[in-house]
């Protein structure tokens, strides 16, 4: 017997960060004339420089003075602390620039790409600190790595998010507690996470540590640009919860409704907890206090319990239902400045399950504050990850897996020693992701009875359509097809790789579907071999993306999904599909017995 | 220090062969041998296939075919590891034929050749793809093939809080798939029938768990339309090529009998064997049929049926009386490494053992493991066989008997029962009725037994405890109990009851079967109970099985227990109705333990709660 499984909704609070606009150069102090606001860029991958179309929207560092100087280095006016910083970036081939939090602390941004082994001075590295005392050779110091290359190939879009703490000092200034990288998130994959650091990087505009800081973007080393720039900073004040009390009751209570109940105990805390409940299950609890709210504004309450409970603030249901403990319930709330009644309810009426409580309360411009004590929310079971590597051959696995929310049942991985990987759909001929980096989390296939039976990805994903790639030239592609439309007839490995085989009844058509390492390892090629009827007569075109925005780079290069990978072919010319929605539609038409298109990220 | 040790060693043996002579065990007779795995290799086994060459391939969870060399440790005790195949989705059967590999996925059987014979796979290929939802219990099983060369595959319900079978089609089936890659649905009713087998004469048997609508483990014979009793699938009973049309409207579920129902519901089969819950087993995995003429075991073409959860082997024996199987069970072999999921015969007649413990917990503690079964040739005095009569039971034994023990009525204690047929999990016992021991008759040659018994059931499981019965040499029976389910009663001559067949009725003084702590036998004055006592009684009633005093096996520790502080009357409502939602952690649900006496639980329950007293100091710690 398994845990009860609580299915619920998250109604997500708004999540608005301010962002700078990329319009005019306003939001910048005195940027070089190497700054410039433009409309698009674009660039192939093994371009040194971009191609600008002018307009706004993304900001752009293009030499005009000769040489790239300190003078280039651009500063927000945002001066910040403690920050959640996010934004898009574009690097050509080889470049390298970098950004200063607080002016002070250095994380990398350098055209990584490919690279094996990384360094702190890789992209998303979090750069040295240096001390000329240290001796000759020694003077750099704390640098951190990547955990792993997220790096993109130069040309296509970039993301990048930071979560950094602060140092702190008391009131004689003396710092009592470092700065902290909380996070670094390179293109949706975690490559740092709560990392300390003692002191400054060395190319730290300030000759000392302080609360506050401007955002600096290095400019000194090389064309670089930005756009969709966010933040969100924490030094606004927020909410708390005092005069807490509590009456505990015991019985058999469904719903959190005290009714006439009689209380066994009740008291005062200084934090919510559940430890002062003294039955296992069959007991209703119901905590009050004052909530303070420093300043008018949308307050997030974020509840957990196992059994069931409701969050009221000024008598008005907020969180409610039955949850299991490690559930994330959250519910917004506009509140006025000063006091309200805070009021919780909770109730189990079941034994299993460890008894928890814990409430958070976010403001957007302030951090994640628990009203609870430390040990009233368990943690979350330990498990280990178990990783699938492929460091010396390619490795394969089939497991279920998630695509845009749907669960995949005949998904094949593949991982190469390259460090390139894929997830195809066998049943429909076509490729799910593609990815870059680590291969694959199978810990929720094999922990335990691995209940969801999936796997996924641990590197640098991108996301494909999943649907069968080849379609006839007056026909639309179909979104899935049944066995009957589509037969597959296995694989065959061939140098350590599958090839795939399939029947395509509609026109007699054998196929052949080989994804190898392209000849720089820097992503996949893949080639269709068609066996039986003439392609040729058939009008066979290959579907080589669907996407809102078609970026053509040069004659046989694509970025598609906002220039976040490239779809490299020779052969005829794409054929643009202005499709019914927000998509377009790339085909190729197919000549002779094979075609091949390459996808570069 | 090495001579030292060996001397100290001597001296313990004899002392404690001094203690307790005579008193044989499993490991006298029946040898466990282990094949070392290498670290790096994570072999939750899904699938065993012996070649033919001498090498032995094994399936795994993680999707990995292995073959493994030398693995009979004929010259060395090392064995090698060769990688064939990789990268499937959880393999939990595998079969060679021709050179060839054939395996289920979960959503596929597959065929895998190497073509190039370079010695390791190159051609998968797809023979059929089963439709799955994403549920993890929707596991696939086989292929078994049967002599005509058709696949046959089972299909494992979802689990949804109980069993279903209507995410996906054919779960909950046994289904036939021909070489061409067409299906033919073959007997539906399972529920989770990891393990099946043909035997010599083409029949097909399937183990079962007990769960929803199976009130404990049993073995059913299953022929083409067969329904075996779960209903999970039974949508798929609508289908045209469905070999039967049923309804679940059609299936009572009023927590009678399985053979009341059996009476209204055509097609509805019941167990040739019913494997008591906790007792022989508590999830019946592979089944074989011993075909290696007396080199496996001294039981020739008797089954040997494992257990996942208990990791151990049992022993099953069939006869057909009006066309149907029925038999008993008996233990044969405990003490396995992890949780059994297949059986093998090898070429030597020794018995390959695949195991793997993964999320589902069983007694053997590791995560997997690969051993070996092997009878050392030593004829041990059990139980051979028992046959129906038309007014009880012919025993027959594998040495001559000692008369006087046999005529002694003290030396049974038979009793008959069944369980309920309903949609809930697993089932107490019911309609327990007593057996009593009319007269016996003795063959020439002393092995084999007749018995009158007033009170045979027709359907009924008939508990044999032959505690007293011992052979010529005045030993005991390796194993006492044994579990006979009377489907049919054959007709036949009734058994003279006269003088000569008469049955002694002394009270005579019993051998202990093993020996017995003086302490133990004392009265119980207060409630409180020893580890002594309360070992004993949880031995008496299997409660050890699934639980230890401080470790966890399939269900929680006593000492685990101990903390939730129910009372004892607590405990007792708990053993005799468990309520497994109060230990979600665990994957097996404890079965209702009516049957054990209420005065006993209590013992139990008032020891468990001293344990927890002492440990209170431990509690609560942040």
């Amino acid at each position: 017997m398994k845990k009860i499984i609580f299915f619920f909704l998250i109604p997500l609070g708004v999540w608005a960060q301010q962002s700078i606009p990329l319009s005019d150069l306003g939001a910048f102090d005195k940027p070089s004339n190497n700054w410039t606001i433009e409309q698009g860029i674009k660039a192939q991958y093994s371009d040194t420089s971009f191609q600008i179309s002018s307009g706004k929207g993304i900001i752009v560092n293009t030499l005009r003075n000769g040489k790239y100087k300190r003078t280039d280095d651009l500063k927000l006016k945002l001066n910040h602390g403690d920050i959640h910083f996010m934004m898009d970036f574009m690097l050509p081939k080889g470049a390298n620039s970098g950004i200063y939090l607080q002016g002070r602390y250095e994380v990398q941004l350098f055209d990584s790409w490919g690279k094996k082994t990384l360094k702190f001075g890789d992209c998303g590295g979090i750069y040295e600190r240096w001390d000329d005392a240290r001796g000759k050779g020694n003077e750099g110091y704390e640098g951190f790595a990547p955990r792993q290359n997220a790096c993109k190939a130069p040309g296509l879009w970039q993301s990048i998010d930071i979560d950094f703490e602060a140092p702190r000092f008391d009131a004689a200034g003396k710092k009592i507690k470092n700065a902290i990288f909380k996070k670094v998130v390179l293109n949706g994959v975690l490559i740092q996470e709560n990392i300390e650091v003692s002191g400054m990087t060395r190319g730290a505009i300030f000759e000392k540590e302080g609360a506050f800081g401007p955002i600096l973007i290095q400019g000194d080393h090389g064309p670089v640009a930005f756009k969709n720039i966010r933040y969100e900073t924490y030094d606004k004040p927020t909410a708390s919860l005092s005069g807490i009390t509590y009456e505990y009751f015991e019985g058999k209570f469904v719903e959190p409704i005290v009714g006439n109940a009689v209380a066994v105990t009740k008291g005062k805390l200084a934090a919510l907890t559940h430890k002062v409940i003294k039955a296992r299950n069959d007991y209703l609890i119901h905590y009050q206090g004052d909530l303070q709210i420093p300043e008018a504004d949308e307050y997030e309450f974020q509840t957990h319990w196992t059994g069931s409970g409701v969050l009221k603030i000024d008598g008005k249901e907020l969180n409610s239902g039955a949850h299991w403990y490690t559930d994330q319930v959250r519910m917004s709330v506009p509140l006025t400045a000063g006091k309200h009644k805070f009021e919780l309810i909770h109730v189990k009426d079941f034994p299993w399950g460890p008894k928890a409580l814990g409430v958070f309360v976010k403001r957007i411009g302030s951090r994640l504050v628990a009203f609870h004590d430390r040990t009233s929310l368990p943690d979350p079971e330990p498990v280990g990850l178990i990783e699938v590597k492929a460091n010396a051959e390619p490795v394969y696995q089939r497991s279920f897996t998630f695509h845009k929310g749907q669960k995949k049942m005949y998904a094949f991985h593949l991982g190469d020693p390259t460090g390139v990987s894929y997830s195809y759909d066998l049943k429909q001929a076509a490729l799910l992701q593609v990815w870059r980096g680590k291969f694959l989390n199978a810990t929720q296939m094999w922990q335990d009875r691995g209940e969801p039976q999936t796997s996924e990805p641990m590197g640098l994903n991108v996301l494909l359509d999943g649907k069968f790639p080849l379609v006839l030239s007056s026909s639309v592609q179909a979104d899935s097809l049944e066995v009957g439309q589509l037969a597959y007839k296995g694989y065959k490995i061939q140098h350590g790789r599958p090839v795939f085989m399939y029947e395509w009844p509609a026109i007699q058509l054998k196929i052949e579907d080989r994804i190898v390492p392209n000849e720089n390892g820097n992503g996949w090629k893949r080639t269709f071999s068609f066996i039986g009827a003439s392609p040729q007569a058939s009008n066979l075109e290959v579907v080589l993306g669907n996407s809102p925005d078609v970026v053509s780079v040069k004659p046989g290069l694509i970025a598609l999904q906002g220039m976040s990978y490239y779809v490299q072919w020779e052969g005829a010319p794409a054929i643009i599909l202005n499709g019914s929605s927000a998509s377009k539609q790339v085909r190729v038409p197919v000549q002779g017995n094979s075609f091949t298109y390459q996808m570069i990220w | 220090m090495k001579i030292n040790l060996s001397l100290l060693f001597l001296l313990v043996s004899l002392v404690a062969l001094g203690q307790k002579p005579n008193v044989k065990t499993e490991q006298d007779y029946y040898e466990i041998k282990t094949l070392p795995i290498p670290k790096e290799i994570y072999l939750e086994v899904g699938g065993l296939a012996t070649m033919p060459d001498g090498r032995l391939a094994v399936s795994t969870r993680r999707g990995e075919i292995w073959i493994i060399e030398n693995p009979y440790q004929k010259d060395s005790h090392q064995t090698y590891y060769r990688r064939f195949a990789s990268g499937l989705h959880e393999i939990l059967g595998l079969a060679y034929k021709d050179g060839v590999f054939y395996c289920s996925q979960r959503g596929e059987l597959t065929k895998i050749s190497d073509v190039d014979r370079d010695g390791v796979a190159d051609l998968y290929e797809p023979i059929y793809q089963f439709e799955v939802s994403g549920n993890y219990h929707e596991y696939t099983y086989g292929p078994v093939f049967d002599k005509n060369g058709d696949m046959l595959v089972t299909l494992n319900l979802a689990w949804v809080g109980f069993g279903e079978g209507k995410f996906s089609k054919w779960r909950g089936w046994l289904v036939k798939i021909h070489p061409d890659g067409t299906l033919e649905p073959h007997s539906a009713g399972l529920r989770s029938p990891a393990g099946y087998s043909i035997n010599h004469e083409g029949d097909i048997f399937y183990g079962e768990n007990q769960g929803d609508w199976v009130g404990s483990g049993r073995v059913t014979h299953l022929e083409k339309g067969d329904f075996a009793g779960n209903p999970g699938g039974i949508k798929w009973a609508k289908e045209p090529n469905s070999p039967f049309k049923l309804t679940l409207e059609d299936i009572p579920d009023n927590g009678q009998p399985m053979f009341e129902a059996a009476k209204k519901v055509k097609n509805l089969k019941l167990p040739a064997v019913w494997f008591p819950h906790a007792i022989m087993g508590i999830s019946t995995s592979d089944i074989l049929e011993d075909t290696t003429k007396g080199k496996f075991s001294p039981f020739p073409g008797q089954y040997f049926v494992s257990d996942q959860g208990q990791s151990k082997v049992m022993r099953m024996s069939l006869e057909k009386v009006n066309g149907v199987y029925q038999g008993f069970c008996i233990n044969y072999r405990e003490g396995f490494q992890s949780g059994i999921l297949r059986e093998r015969f090898g070429l030597d007649g020794s018995m390959f053992v695949g195991m793997t413990s993964r999320g589902w917990g069983s007694t053997g503690k590791d995560d997997f493991g690969l051993q070996r079964l092997t009878w050392n040739g030593i004829m041990p005095f059990e139980i051979n066989t028992i046959h129906a009569q038309v007014d009880g039971f012919e025993i027959s034994f594998t040495q001559p008997v000692d008369v006087k023990s046999i005529k002694n009525a003290a030396s049974y204690a038979l009793r008959s029962y069944i369980y309920k047929y309903h949609h809930q999990y697993g089932s107490p016992i019911i309609n327990v009725g007593d057996l009593k021991v009319k007269g016996i008759t003795i063959s020439a040659d002393k092995k084999t037994v007749r018995i009158s018994i007033d009170g045979i059931r027709q359907y009924y499981i008939h508990e044999f405890i032959l505690k007293g019965i011992r052979n010529e040499d005045g030993e005991p029976l390796l194993h006492e109990t044994a579990y006979f389910t009377l489907n049919q009663i054959p007709t036949g001559e009734k058994m003279a009851l006269n003088a000569s067949t008469a049955i002694i009725e002394e009270k005579a003084v019993l051998m202990p079967t093993e020996p017995t702590n003086n302490k133990s036998v004392a009265k119980v004055k207060t409630e409180i109970v020893s580890d002594e006592q309360a070992m004993a009684l949880l031995k008496k009633h299997t409660c050890l099985a699934c639980h230890a005093k401080d470790k966890k096996l399939i269900g929680p520790s006593y000492e685990d227990i101990a903390k939730r502080k129910y009372s004892n009357q607590q405990i007792l409502d708990l053993v005799y109705k468990p309520n497994p939602q109060n230990w979600p952690d665990y994957a097996t649900e404890m079965a209702p333990m009516s049957h054990v006496p209420a005065k006993d639980v209590l013992k139990i329950a008032s020891w468990i709660n001293s344990i927890g007293s002492k440990n209170d100091n431990l509690l609560n710690r942040d």
